[in-house]
C-alpha cells in the first residue's frame, strides 16, 4: 500500500427521485489497498461501487480515479474492472475466450494467449482454457471472473459481493486466496459485502454504510474496538449494549455507573461524543468472564442465571439474565479443554474489566 | 401399480398428442408418399409403383423455376422479417417499460383474418390504391406506379407483415433471457455499445434468430394464398402449381410428388441454414 490516493470521492450523492441511495460520500482510497464497503442490504454500498465503475452517474459530487475526474467517462473507458455478484461469465464462450474477452483486438493473439495462460495460472485454473462456461463449478466461475478482470491490469478492481454465491468452506478458502492475490499484485481492491467477517478478514480498511451514508471508515481492529455508534457497534460482531451514567472524567478515562455491573473505569472512545450524563456502553460477548464462583481480579462482577446456551463447537454462547439489565447479556466462551459447560438455569458469575468496555457515547439511535 | 410408474404416466400424458400427430400428420404423409409412386389414368389410379412422377417433375424446367423462386421469395421474406423484427424485439425486451402492452399490440394483426389483411395490402398497393393516390396527391408522381402489386415485391411485403409477430416473439424471448450483468461485464471489459451488441447480445440471440427464420421460412415456401392474390404471374410459387395438380389438373400423384420434392428441398435448405448459423455464432469471440 502506498500513500497515493487512487480513488477520491468528494461529496458523492445518488438520488432516485426523492430516494437518496447514497449521499455525502467522502472517501479516499490508497493505491494497493484492500478496501471493503460493508453494510446491510439496501444501504447504498453497491450504488457507490457502481458509481466508481461508471455504471451509474452520481447526481452530485465528484469521482476521481488516479487524479482524473470521471464525470462523463463511460464504464468502458475507466481504468477499473469489476467482478460481478453473478460472475457474469459469458455462456457462449469457453474459459479461455471469457478471460481473453477484454483484450481481443487490443493485443496480438500470441500475447493474448500468453496473458490468458498467466491469468488462469494466477487463479489456479491453469490449462482450463477449453472448458465450456456451463461446465464450471461456482468456485471456478468466481476464479474465471477474477482472471477476466485482472487480465486487464486495472488500477482498481471492484468486487460486488464476490463470495456470496459460494458455500461456507469455499468462501473461507477464497477469502485467503483473494487477499494473497491482492497483496502480491498490489492492485487496489474495492469489495462490497454485507458479511462483516468477510470484510474483517480481508480488508486493510472498511467503510461501514447505513441508509446511504458512510458512517465510519477504519481498520478492522479499530472498527471492532472503537465503533462510532451503536449501529456500527452491533453490525460489526455481536455486542451487548447497556445504558450507563457518566460519573466523572479524568483525562482519557471515564468513570461510569453501568447498569448491573456497577461503577467501572473505562477508556474514552474518540469516535463518539459524550454530551450528557446518560450514555451507552458496549461489551463484546467474548470479553466477559463466566464462572461458577465469583471471579477474582475483576473490578466488576455480577451474578446471573443462564437463560440459554448454544454450542458452536469452537465456542459456546450463553445468554445470562442479570438483575438491572433489560435484555440477557450474551457471553461467548472458547471451548477451552471442553471444561465450560453451564446448563439453562445455572447460577453463574460474570466478571468484567474496564478495558473491555466500549464507550458508545450519548447517541440514542 | 403399473399406472404409477414414471414411464407409463409419461405415455398416458403424451397419448393424445401422439394420436393427434399419428392420425393427422403421419398418416396423411404416408398417403402422400404412396400417391407419389402411383399414376393418374384419367379418372382412375394406376397403383403400379413407378418413379416416373419424380423423373417428370425433376425434368420439368417450370417445377425447378417455381421451386427456386419459392425458396428465393421465402428467403427474402425471412431476411426482411427478421431484420425488421429484431429492433422491435430489442426495444421491447431491453427498453420498453410496459412489455405486456407492447406484446399485446404486436398480436393485434391476428385479430383479423389473414385474407382480410392480404386484401388490405391489395387496396394499399393497387393501381388506384392508397399508396398511389397519396403519392399523386402529394405531386410526387404523375401517374400510378405499376410495380407495387402483382409481383415478387408485393408477395414479400405482404408475407413480411403477416409473419412479423412470429419473428418478434422468439427473438424477444432470447433477448429477455440475457442476464443484464453480461452486458455490463462486456462494457466493463472495454466494449462500446456496438461491440457489446456484436459480441454478446447477437451471439446469445442466435437460437431465437434461428427459430424465427425457420418459423417463417418453412411455411412461406409453401404459401399459396398470398402469391395467388398479390403475386400476379411473376409471383407464382411452387404451392400454386401443387394446388393446380390437386384441383384443375386432377393429377394427385404428380401433386403428391411435387409436395414431397418441396418438403425435401425446404428441409435441406433449413438444415444447411441451421448448421451455418450455429457455426457462425461459435466463431464470435
Amino acid at each position: 500500500m502506498t500513500d497515493r490516493n487512487i480513488i477520491e470521492l468528494r461529496g458523492v450523492e445518488k438520488r432516485y427521485g426523492t430516494f437518496l441511495a447514497a449521499s455525502g460520500i467522502d472517501l479516499d482510497l490508497k493505491e494497493g489497498e484492500f478496501f471493503s464497503l460493508l453494510g446491510p442490504s439496501g444501504c447504498g454500498k453497491t450504488t457507490v461501487l457502481r458509481m466508481i465503475a461508471g455504471f451509474q452517474e452520481p447526481t452530485a459530487g465528484t469521482v476521481l480515479i488516479d487524479g482524473q475526474d470521471m464525470e462523463g467517462v463511460p464504464a468502458n473507458n475507466r481504468p477499473t474492472n469489476m467482478v460481478f455478484q453473478s460472475y457474469a461469465i459469458f455462456p457462449h464462450l469457453n474459459v479461455g475466450n471469457n478471460v481473453a474477452y477484454g483484450l481481443r483486438g487490443k493485443a496480438p493473439k500470441g500475447e493474448i494467449d500468453q496473458r490468458v495462460a498467466e491469468a488462469l495460472d494466477m487463479v489456479e485454473l491453469g490449462g482450463l482454457q477449453d472448458r465450456g462456461a456451463s461446465e464450471l463449478s461456482g468456485g471456478q466461475r468466481q476464479r474465471v471472473a477474477l482472471a477476466r478482470a485482472l487480465i486487464m491490469r486495472p488500477k482498481v478492481l471492484l468486487l460486488d459481493e464476490p463470495l456470496s454465491a459460494l458455500d461456507k468452506k469455499l468462501r473461507e478458502q477464497m477469502q485467503f486466496e483473494m487477499r494473497n492475490l491482492q497483496q502480491s499484485l498490489g492492485i487496489t481492491f474495492v469489495m462490497v459485502t454485507h458479511d462483516q467477517y468477510e470484510a474483517m478478514t480481508m480488508s486493510d480498511r472498511i467503510g461501514v454504510m447505513f441508509n446511504g451514508r458512510l458512517k465510519q471508515v477504519d481498520t478492522p481492529t479499530t472498527l471492532y474496538a472503537r465503533p462510532c455508534d451503536q449501529q456500527v457497534a452491533s453490525f460489526i460482531g455481536e455486542m451487548n449494549i447497556l445504558p450507563a451514567q457518566l460519573l466523572g472524567e479524568i483525562g482519557n478515562m471515564l468513570s461510569i455507573d453501568a447498569a448491573a455491573f456497577g461503577r467501572i473505569e473505562i477508556e474514552r472512545n474518540p469516535n463518539v461524543a459524550t454530551s450528557s450524563k446518560d450514555m451507552n456502553i458496549g461489551i463484546r460477548p467474548e470479553q466477559l468472564e463466566i464462572a461458577a464462583e465469583k471471579p477474582e481480579d475483576y473490578p466488576s462482577t455480577v451474578q446471573g442465571t443462564v437463560s440459554n446456551a448454544a454450542f458452536y463447537g469452537e465456542n459456546i454462547h450463553y445468554h445470562i439474565r442479570v438483575a438491572g439489565a433489560e435484555k440477557p447479556i450474551s457471553v461467548s466462551v472458547p471451548n477451552y479443554f471442553h471444561t465450560v459447560d453451564f446448563k439453562r438455569g445455572d447460577a453463574v458469575w460474570l466478571g468484567l474489566q474496564g478495558a473491555s468496555v466500549i464507550d458508545l457515547g450519548t447517541d440514542t439511535k | 401399480m403399473i399406472f404409477r410408474s414414471e414411464a407409463s404416466r409419461g405415455y398416458t400424458l403424451s397419448a393424445p398428442a401422439t394420436a393427434y400427430v399419428g392420425f393427422l400428420v403421419a398418416a396423411p404423409l404416408l398417403i402422400l408418399i404412396a400417391y407419389s409412386f402411383w399414376t393418374q389414368t384419367y379418372v382412375t389410379l394406376d397403383k403400379t409403383p413407378t418413379l416416373k412422377n419424380y423423373s417428370d417433375a425433376l425434368a420439368d424446367p417450370l417445377v425447378r423455376h417455381l421451386m427456386l423462386r419459392s425458396i428465393w421469395i421465402a428467403g427474402a421474406v425471412t431476411v426482411v422479417t427478421v431484420a425488421l423484427a429484431y429492433p422491435i424485439a430489442y426495444f421491447i425486451a431491453m427498453k420498453a417499460r410496459k412489455k405486456t402492452i407492447w406484446l399485446l399490440l404486436i398480436t393485434i394483426p391476428f385479430w383479423s383474418s389473414y385474407l382480410l389483411r392480404v386484401f388490405a395490402w391489395k387496396l394499399i398497393l393497387g393501381f388506384n390504391g392508397v399508396m398511389n393516390s397519396a403519392l399523386m396527391m402529394l405531386g410526387l408522381i404523375d401517374e400510378p406506379l405499376d410495380f407495387l402489386l402483382y409481383n415478387e415485391f408485393a408477395v414479400v411485403l405482404t408475407l413480411a407483415h403477416a409473419w412479423a409477430p412470429f419473428a418478434i416473439l422468439p427473438i424477444y424471448v432470447s433477448l429477455q433471457k440475457i442476464d443484464p450483468s453480461l452486458l455490463e461485464a462486456a462494457t466493463d471489459l472495454g466494449n462500446s455499445p456496438l461491440q457489446r451488441f456484436m459480441r454478446v447480445t447477437l451471439p446469445l440471440t442466435i437460437p431465437g434468430i434461428i427459430a424465427a427464420c425457420l418459423i417463417i421460412f418453412i411455411p412461406t415456401v409453401g404459401d399459396y394464398v398470398t402469391p395467388a392474390l398479390v403475386g400476379g404471374s411473376d409471383g407464382k410459387m411452387i404451392a400454386n402449381l401443387i394446388q393446380v395438380q390437386f384441383g384443375a389438373a386432377n393429377n394427385w400423384p404428380l401433386g403428391a410428388t411435387l409436395s414431397l420434392i418441396a418438403m425435401l428441398s425446404v428441409g435441406f435448405v433449413a438444415i444447411v441454414f441451421v448448421i451455418t448459423a450455429t457455426q457462425l455464432g461459435r466463431r464470435i469471440r
